[in-house]
C-alpha cells in the first residue's frame, strides 16, 4: 500500500471539494499573484483564512506540512539569504556575515509568501481532481490562438498522475541504496548519480508500461471530458477571493 | 455449437534486436473458453497477449478477432479483448477508483450519463462501490487488481487477457482475484490467463496451452497436461505431484 504524497487529490465533501475547477484555478492564480505586494498583516490574515479552509476541507495540514519539510529547509534558505544580503541597520555580524533589521524583516515576508504560495497550492490540489484540472486547462485555452488545447490538457493530467509514481519509485530506489550502506559514501556525485540513473530507468520502463496499458484501452486526446459541476456558491467565493486581493493591496 | 472468436494462423513475431518471441503459433480461441497460458519466463506468453489485444502487430501471420484483421481494427480489437497488466501500479491512470474505471469508456467517447451509470454498476458489482473516492495507489495488492479488472469491464469486452494475475499477491489477494475471474467466466465472459503459476485455477480451467521459446508445446485438457509441465519450466501443480485429489481454491 503506497503512501499518499501531500499534493494528491483527498476526496471529501467540502464546499472547496464541489467547487466548479475553472473558478477554482482562476481564485488559486488570483491570490497567488495579489500576494507580491502584501504585507505582514494582511499575510498572517490569510494565512488564517487559509487554516479555516484546511479545518473545513478536513485537509490534515501538519502531516501534509511534514511531507514538504524539505520545501520548509528551502525556505529557511530564503529567508537566510535574504536577511544576510539585504543592506540596513546591522543587528549582527559574524564570519563575515551580516545581519540587518530590513533583510531580516523582508526574509521573513518573502519566506512567509512562498508558504502561503505553497498552502494554496495544497488546498486546491487536495480538493480537486487532476482530470478537472485537465478539464479546466483545456477550458482556459480554447480561445487561445495555435495552442493545442486538447494535446496541452492531456500532458498536464499525465504529469499529474506520474508524479506520485516517480516519487513512490524514487524512495525504492533510495530504500533500496540506503539497505547497501550507499549513504556512508562520501562523494555527492557519486551518491547522486546512483539514485538518479536507476530512477530514470525505472521512470522510463514505468511511462513505457503506462503507455501500453493506455493504448491498450484505446487512448487519445478525443474523449469525454470532466462536466463541470457548479455548486452555487461560485458567486460568493469569487467575491470574496476579490476582496481579500484588495486587502492584499491595500496594506501593502 | 462454440463459436470462435479468436483465430490465429502462423504467428509470429521477432523483437527489434533479433530475438523470436513468438515462432508459427496457430490456434483458436472459442467464445466462453477459460485458457491457461502456461510458461517459464521468457517463453513468450506476454508477447502472445499483447497480439491479442492489438499491442504488437505480428511479423508474420494472422489474428482475426471476431473475423476481423488485429493489425486493421485496431479500436474494435481493443474492445473486444481488455487486457489486465501484471503490474496494477504503472497502469493506473484515474486519480480516484471511480475515475480510473471510467478512463476505458471515456477513450471510447461514450455519453456521461452513460459513463457513470456503466462504472457504477461494476463497482457494486465487484464490490468495490466503497472505495470508489479512494486513491487506486493506496489499495491492497487485491484490491488494485479488482479495480484493473473493473477498468477492463467498464469497456464491455467478450475476451479478458490477465498477465500473471496472482503475481505479489498474498494468499486472500489470490482468492479475491480468482473469485472474480471466476465469476466472470460464469457470466459467459471468455478469459486467458497467463501464468507460470497454475495451481489456483488448474481446477477451474476447460483449456491448458504450454508455450516454450515462443511456440506451443502443448494444448489441451489441463489435467491430461500435468505431468508435461516441468519439462517446460512450470512447476507441477501439488495435488499431481503427490497424487491427491485435485481442489479448486475457491471457498
Amino acid at each position: 500500500m503506497a503512501e499518499i504524497t501531500p499534493f494528491a487529490y483527498r476526496p471529501g465533501d467540502s464546499v472547496l471539494h464541489f467547487l466548479d475547477t475553472r473558478l477554482k484555478f482562476f481564485i488559486t492564480c488570483l491570490l497567488c499573484l495579489s500576494l507580491l505586494p502584501a504585507g505582514f498583516i494582511s499575510c498572517w490574515l490569510y494565512c488564517l483564512i487559509l487554516i479555516f479552509f484546511f479545518k473545513k476541507s478536513k485537509l490534515p495540514l501538519f502531516s501534509m506540512l511534514g511531507q514538504i519539510k524539505s520545501f520548509l529547509i528551502l525556505l529557511f534558505f530564503v529567508f537566510l539569504s535574504r536577511a544576510l544580503t539585504t543592506k540596513g541597520d546591522l543587528i549582527f555580524s559574524a564570519y563575515g556575515l551580516e545581519a540587518t533589521e530590513q533583510g531580516l524583516t523582508e526574509g521573513a515576508l518573502v519566506a512567509l509568501k512562498f508558504f502561503l504560495v505553497m498552502l494554496t497550492g495544497l488546498i486546491f490540489s487536495s480538493t480537486t481532481r487532476p482530470s478537472s484540472v485537465k478539464t479546466a486547462v483545456q477550458w482556459f485555452l480554447k480561445p487561445v490562438p495555435f495552442v493545442p488545447e486538447n494535446r496541452v490538457a492531456v500532458m498536464i493530467s499525465l504529469a499529474l498522475c506520474f508524479i506520485p509514481v516517480i516519487l513512490r519509485q524514487a524512495k525504492e530506489v533510495s530504500d533500496a541504496q540506503k539497505a547497501r550502506c550507499a549513504n556512508l559514501r562520501k562523494n555527492p556525485v557519486r551518491k547522486t548519480m546512483g539514485l538518479v540513473l536507476p530512477l530514470l530507468k525505472k521512470t522510463f520502463l514505468s511511462a513505457d508500461h503506462l503507455i501500453l496499458a493506455m493504448e491498450s484501452r484505446c487512448y487519445s486526446n478525443d474523449r469525454t471530458d470532466s462536466e463541470f459541476k457548479p455548486s452555487g456558491k461560485e458567486k460568493f467565493f469569487l467575491l470574496g477571493s476579490i476582496m481579500v486581493s484588495l486587502c492584499f493591496f491595500i496594506f501593502s | 455449437m462454440q463459436k470462435t472468436i479468436i483465430n490465429i494462423e502462423d504467428l509470429s513475431f521477432v523483437f527489434d534486436d533479433g530475438y523470436t518471441g513468438l515462432d508459427h503459433v496457430s490456434l483458436s480461441i472459442d467464445k466462453g473458453e477459460f485458457i491457461i497460458l502456461a510458461g517459464k519466463n521468457g517463453s513468450g506468453k506476454t508477447t502472445f497477449l499483447k497480439h491479442l489485444n492489438g499491442l504488437l502487430i505480428p511479423t508474420s501471420g494472422m489474428i482475426r478477432v471476431n473475423g476481423k484483421q488485429v493489425s486493421k481494427h485496431l479500436i474494435e480489437t481493443r474492445k473486444t479483448v481488455g487486457m489486465v497488466f501484471q503490474d496494477p501500479d504503472t497502469q493506473m491512470v484515474g486519480d480516484t477508483v471511480f475515475d480510473e474505471v471510467a478512463f476505458g469508456p471515456e477513450n471510447l467517447k461514450l455519453h456521461r450519463a452513460l459513463i457513470n451509470e456503466t462504472v457504477t454498476r461494476i463497482l457494486k458489482t465487484l464490490n468495490l462501490f466503497h472505495l470508489r473516492d479512494r486513491n487506486p495507489s493506496t489499495l491492497s495488492g487485491g484490491e488494485k487488481r479488482k479495480v484493473a479488472i473493473a477498468g477492463i469491464l467498464a469497456m464491455d469486452p467478450e475476451v479478458i487477457v490477465f498477465d500473471e494475475p496472482f503475481s505479489n499477491l498474498d494468499y486472500p489477494g489470490i482468492l479475491q482475484v480468482l473469485s472474480t475471474i471466476m465469476d466472470l467466466h460464469r457470466s459467459g465472459q471468455t478469459v486467458i490467463i497467463a501464468t507460470h503459476d497454475i495451481e489456483p485455477v488448474i481446477f477451474e480451467a476447460t483449456r491448458m496451452i504450454i508455450m516454450k521459446k515462443g511456440s506451443i508445446m502443448e494444448d489441451g485438457n489441463p489435467m491430461a497436461l500435468v505431468g508435461r509441465l516441468e519439462p517446460c519450466g512450470v512447476r507441477e501443480p501439488c495435488f499431481s505431484k503427490f497424487n491427491m485429489k485435485p481442489e479448486s481454491w475457491q471457498k
